[in-house]
């Protein structure tokens, strides 16, 4: 009982939520605008952690500034999808619509191909470096630099584009887009430039946790899927396109997790998450459903 | 009908003509097409696309492994495809009831939550892995699978052109509109799943005698699932033949590439899913038609 009132499992509860709510909320800002389920999500998280890992082993540049690096390069990512299928899809409105139907089988030849492209290129030896990983304690509480890191920047970038969405111009266009796409466009909001520059921040989000995770984990070209199906699992639970209720499940996830191994043993993770995943999916599919329907 | 009879024949006489090598590679191909045209029973019928198949390839292994040894194997074959289809019997009325993307991802979920749990239930048994003795020779294995992938064929067939195929046709096409002239949508949902599982089990029994190990990570690996999609996506779901020239050209393709360069593989793998999407929506099967109508 005394483990697990103490503030060393919140802080691991918290560390893992922040991440999985900051993976999950680039998902849920693609499905939302652009109706998309991007399965190749995790991989971009693997992208970012191979950044990180080739930017400190190569020229010495700390995660700390590779955060803005593998940012970019996701971002890029993200315009090279957006020009590379979207341009074709506006062009041919029964191509839009056949890519909307398969967009989880296409994006699965994406995860694919960038899988094994990291596998040919870095090979499969799963790697990693060390940084920030004294140990500090603090009421009690020992924690490492980099998890400390890890929860500042993803908690501050989920707040970030919370607070954006709620405040600024182009959030209220992009909150409109996920709500009505047709009635948003009527009112004048540029759906392209909403999707083109939501494909690039959410990819540029996953790439930012990539470079979080890189810090405690271990990293192999196959690492991110694990990533995805939490995403999934996260903005299930949330309600797809609903951003703010996604980032609160991200944190419960992070919680339910943490708890849940403390009472049982680390084995049954995988059945913890899955479950969850299935179970939601089949007591709630009408009330997640409704949410699809109304695009 | 020629290239089914055609390949038919071909692997029943194969054991007689070929080498060891020869019968591996008909093994496979006999195997994806069953599972391909098992798969299309539910999926390319009523546009339920199912990303969760592997469970019911897993669970035939799995009640195969318990049962030879102590039953004949035919026996053991036939509890294999009565356990994953009483499996889909048992999950098929909530699950059903979710669609769209939905759908796809719960199956996958699904699958891969069986997955944990028996790879849970097999390592607190203290099993890693169990061998199994006493298998049939290669030849009978192979005919049995030949036997199989004939069987789905026929199978896919017979739906396709009865009232139930009409009926599952009419969910495809509008399932709300179906139900209100008085379709019985979930009935025909429930045994189109049904039947879409039941081939896979024996499939996944027939495959573990054959390579006479069983390893639950591998039994239920979700690249089956994937596999046996992008098979019967790039052959064509419009037509029977589609799914076999999928399997066909995927297995050949695999024993050109997969032993060498694995990683190219699945890249061709991707690259052929995301052109096929895009570019060829009637698969291999609709090209053909195509050439032919054109010569």
């Amino acid at each position: 009982m005394d483990t697990l009132l103490s503030g060393q499992l919140l802080f691991a509860a918290l560390v893992s939520g922040s991440l999985y709510a900051l993976v999950a909320l680039g998902l849920n800002l693609v499905y939302g605008t652009l109706r998309l389920l991007n399965i190749a999500h995790g991989d971009l998280v693997m992208i970012g952690a191979y950044t990180a890992f080739w930017m400190i082993s190569l020229f010495a540049i700390p995660p700390i500034l590779s955060l803005f690096i593998a940012a970019a390069l996701c971002a890029l990512l993200g315009w090279a999808v957006y020009a590379g299928l979207f341009r074709r899809m506006l062009a041919k409105p029964e191509l839009a619509k056949r890519v909307e139907a398969n967009s989880l089988i296409l994006f699965y030849g994406i995860s694919v191909i960038l899988q094994n492209l990291a596998a040919l290129a870095f090979t499969s030896t799963s790697r990693g470096y060390q940084y920030l990983d004294t140990v500090i304690t603090w009421q009690g509480i020992s924690m490492t630099g980099n998890r400390l890191l890890s929860l500042g920047v993803a908690a501050s970038v989920c707040f970030g584009a919370l607070l954006f969405l709620r405040f600024h111009l182009f959030g209220w266009g992009l909150r409109a887009v996920i709500q009505r796409r047709e009635a948003a466009q009527v009112v004048g909001v540029n759906l392209n430039r909403v999707q083109l520059l939501t494909i690039c921040g959410g990819f540029a989000v996953a790439g930012v946790a990539g470079v979080l995770v890189s810090m405690t984990e271990q990293i192999t070209p196959f690492m991110g899927f694990p990533f995805t199906i939490v995403a999934f699992v996260v903005i299930i639970i949330g309600g797809l396109g609903n951003i703010g209720a996604g980032v609160l499940a991200g944190f419960c996830l992070g919680l339910v997790e943490t708890y849940g191994i403390a009472l049982t043993s680390p084995g049954y993770r995988s059945i913890l998450i899955y479950g969850l995943f299935v179970g939601v999916l089949l007591v709630r599919p009408e009330g997640i459903f409704t949410k699809a329907v109304r695009s | 009908m020629i290239l089914g009879l055609a390949l038919a024949v071909f692997g029943v006489a194969v054991p007689f003509i070929g080498s060891p090598y020869m019968m591996g590679v008909v093994f496979q191909v006999a195997m994806w097409i069953a599972l391909a045209q098992s798969w299309s029973m539910l999926s390319a019928t009523t546009g339920y696309l199912s990303l969760g198949h592997a469970v019911f390839y897993g669970i035939g292994a799995y009640v195969c492994v318990l049962l030879t040894g102590t039953l004949p194997f035919e026996l053991a074959l036939l509890a294999a495809a009565g356990s994953a289809g009483l499996f889909a019997a048992l999950v098929g009325m909530p699950v059903l009831r979710v669609r769209g993307p939905y759908f796809v991802i719960l199956t996958y979920g699904l699958s891969e939550l069986v997955r944990h749990v028996v790879m849970r239930i097999e390592s607190a048994l203290g099993s890693f892995g169990r061998m199994i003795f006493d298998v049939p020779s290669t030849e009978v294995l192979l005919w049995w699978m030949v036997g199989l992938a004939v069987l789905a064929t026929l199978g896919a067939y017979a739906i396709r052109h009865s009232r139930f195929g009409a009926g599952l046709a009419a969910i495809r096409e509008d399932e709300v509109a179906a139900e209100t002239v008085g379709v019985p949508v979930t009935r025909l949902k429930l045994l189109a799943f049904i039947a879409s599982a039941i081939i896979p089990g024996a499939v996944g029994g027939l495959a573990l005698l054959r390579t006479s190990y069983f390893e639950p990570a591998q039994a239920f690996d979700p690249v089956i699932s994937f596999t046996i999609v992008t098979m019967a996506l790039v052959g064509g779901t419009e037509t029977v033949r589609g799914p076999i020239l999928g399997a066909v050209g995927f297995a050949l393709l695999s024993e050109l590439l997969w032993s060498s360069l694995p990683q190219l593989y699945m890249i061709v793998l991707g690259l052929t899913l995301i052109g096929f999407i895009l570019f060829v929506p009637k698969g291999l099967s609709g090209l053909l038609g195509r050439i032919g109508r054109a010569a």
